[in-house]
């Protein structure tokens, strides 16, 4: 079976189906319990008229049986009234009370001790309850057979009327718990309704946050949607302010140049400068555009395998130099960013290490805490402590004779920020430089 | 040297064609991936420059082609998508070198030149032969450390001597590999060119192997 969509739908289907079971066992239970009761009732009666009967039997002078006056507590004298009794003697002889008029009661088996209960089929074949027992009369040389018999009718009657009462009642009953139910369910879910009414709000942008006050189980989401937005409108401004930013940059440079080339002599030299200006300034917007759209994607990424997959291009890149480029650490280790800026970061960081390594760089991937370290180290010359800090400048190239455009570290250090880590520079064991990136871990592994 | 050239774009495939034939090179141009495909898969070229944008087929798909089938000359990539992440896929699908757009066209012609080199396991741009040294960065060749004045035909045959040294290369690799695809070939061309380089040279440094081709040695 599926269930419906609807949440309400399924709580009260829910709902429904167990108060009707437990319900259907109650009313069954109450009943039977109420029906025993009257039978019990009935019985008692029966046993009661028995008794009266019994206490009117006498001898007669002829040694017959005889009642000596009509039993009290039923319309015996009634012909077919429902109440019956009927005593026989010991030779068989049968007196029976007016009610019988010219029938007898079904034979009753006789010879047992006490009182006899037994259903039997009346004169006009109505559902008859039958009391009976055996009696020694004094004088009497065997016992004599008392008999009363009470037509069940009234009581079938009134076990119907309980029956109908009590599955009445229980509907009643099952209808209006049912019906809480709903409407339990409806008022509970009404503050997600009036989340979506203020996420309609919010993104028709007639409210800048939810703000709504919401039930502790709801607050958590409604939270993270208010985080959600306030995220989305950073990256918004950023990108705004970033096409301004890049406005202002290009056009200074683009005025220069135009300016160069115009009129009767164009100034080549300082054409090609703003031009070569212009080239470094898209690089770098470009680079933090892609850095400012990806950040906050952060779909995870495994640094061993990015950086053996940047190793492999890197030995093709520098194979005339032989280098030997090596990754090691923890493969299981997962950075909270966007594969792509992994990938980034790293190859600037190794490129950088492979342009100025003699022979060598190590890669290597460790956990601190919840924090990933990656160190990238070359045995090159390194940088002395004063040029650290210049080299994550932006646009510094610490050495025009190499071929870069000046940003790799600084673009490194960006997005290592911009995912909330950090990029520190430092001196390697054989005195190249060794990076080494801090990005935020997760604590879940490759494998899980 | 004969290098391919796939690039879409008309008037940077034309500048970047015109720049290797200034530095030597035969040049041929497919402006899209399934021409650019079809040639690097069927003639000899000595390195090929490669856009990673092209129509029909990109330019990957092509270089990933070209290495399941066994083409294992030099490519280098061109590529306005300058992250890692493409450097990486490119670099991984068997390429040799990358070069971000925009390049400064002396920087394309140096890493040619220099993935030329490297594919003949070779990793300075001089090479010498006793006497004789053929640089070829400048595209100069220095007998006894004085200049030789030499054709640019003369020049590319030397060049490719040179990278072979010692080997012996045919008439026919030698015509495959100094003219472009649809250039009329005659090798009675290739036999007065030889002949005026002895001249210009000396006797000793080109041999002529009999039904094989030529060979270039110190003399």
């Amino acid at each position: 079976m599926r269930w419906p969509r609807s949440l309400a739908l399924r709580l009260a289907l829910a709902a429904g189906l167990w108060v009707a079971a437990g319900l259907g066992a109650a009313a069954w239970f109450v009943a039977d319990i109420a029906v025993h009761q009257v039978e019990a009732a009935f019985d008692g009666r029966l046993a009661a008229l028995l008794d009266a009967a019994v206490a009117v039997a006498a001898t007669d002078a002829d040694g017959g049986i005889v009642l000596s006056r009509a039993p009290a507590g039923a319309d015996f004298e009634r012909p077919f009234s429902g109440a019956y009794w009927q005593v026989t003697a010991p030779d068989g002889s049968v007196k029976t009370s007016r009610s019988l008029w010219d029938q007898v009661l079904p034979a009753a088996a006789t010879g047992h001790d006490g009182v006899l209960l037994r259903d039997a089929s009346g004169p006009r074949g109505e559902m008859l309850r039958v009391a009976e027992r055996d009696l020694l009369l004094p004088g009497a040389s065997a016992p004599a057979h008392v008999a009363v018999g009470l037509s069940r009718m009234e009581t079938e009657a009134e076990i119907a009327r309980l029956r109908r009462t009590l599955l009445v009642t229980f509907a009643v009953l099952g209808l209006g718990l049912v019906g809480g139910v709903v409407a339990t369910v409806v008022a509970g879910l009404a503050p997600l309704r009036r989340v979506r009414r203020a996420l309609v709000e919010v993104r028709e942008g007639r409210r800048a946050a939810f703000e709504i006050d919401a039930p502790s189980e709801i607050a958590p989401l409604v939270a993270e949607l208010d985080a959600l937005v306030a995220a989305n409108r950073a990256t918004v401004e950023r990108a705004r302010s970033h096409v301004g930013n890049l406005a202002h940059a290009l056009k200074t440079p683009l005025a220069v140049l135009r300016n160069a080339l115009d009129g009767a002599a164009p100034d080549l030299p300082v054409a090609r400068g703003e031009a070569a200006a212009l080239e470094r300034l898209v690089h770098h917007h470009l680079a933090r555009a892609r850095t400012a759209a990806l950040a906050s994607a952060a779909a995870g990424a495994v640094p061993m395998e990015a950086a053996t997959q940047v190793a492999r291009a890197l030995r093709r890149l520098f194979a005339e130099r032989h280098l030997a480029i090596e990754v090691g650490g923890d493969a299981a280790l997962r950075v909270r960013l966007d594969p792509q800026d992994l990938t980034e970061m790293l190859g600037n960081l190794m490129e950088n290490a492979c342009t100025w390594a003699r022979s060598r760089i190590t890669v290597s991937v460790a956990a601190a805490g919840r924090e990933v370290i990656i160190a990238v180290s070359d045995d090159g010359p390194g940088l002395p402590d004063g040029d650290r800090d210049a080299a994550l400048g932006r646009g510094v190239r610490l050495d025009e004779a190499v071929p870069g455009s000046g940003l790799g570290l600084a673009i490194v250090a960006d997005l290592a920020a911009l995912h909330g880590g950090r990029l520190d520079l430092g001196r390697a064991a054989d005195g190249g430089l060794r990076a080494v990136l801090h990005l935020p871990g997760q604590a879940m592994t490759v494998g899980a | 040297m004969r290098v391919l050239v796939v690039e879409d774009h008309v008037a940077l495939a034309r500048q970047v064609a015109d720049a290797l034939r200034d530095a030597g090179f035969v040049a041929d141009q497919a402006a899209d991936g399934e021409e650019g495909h079809f040639l690097g898969d069927t003639e000899p070229y000595d390195a090929v420059v490669l856009d990673l944008g092209l129509p029909v087929l990109d330019g990957l798909t092509v270089l990933r082609r070209w290495r399941a089938a066994g083409r294992d000359m030099p490519v280098l990539i061109l590529t306005a998508r300058d992250g890692w992440t493409e450097k990486v896929a490119g670099l991984n699908a068997g390429a040799d070198d990358y070069l971000a757009k925009p390049f400064v066209m002396a920087e394309l012609v140096a890493r040619v030149q220099a993935l030329v080199r490297r594919a003949h396991g070779r990793s300075r741009p001089e090479i010498a032969l006793g006497r004789l040294v053929v640089d070829t960065a400048a595209q100069r060749v220095l007998l006894d450390g004085a200049g030789v004045k030499l054709t640019g035909l003369e020049y590319r045959l030397l060049a490719y001597l040179a990278l072979h040294a010692g080997q012996v290369v045919s008439k026919t690799e030698l015509t495959e590999h100094l003219y472009a695809q649809d250039f009329d070939r005659d090798s009675n061309t290739l036999e007065v060119v030889v002949g005026r380089l002895r001249r210009k040279l000396g006797d000793g440094f080109i041999e002529t192997i009999r039904g094989q081709g030529y060979r270039l040695s110190a003399g």
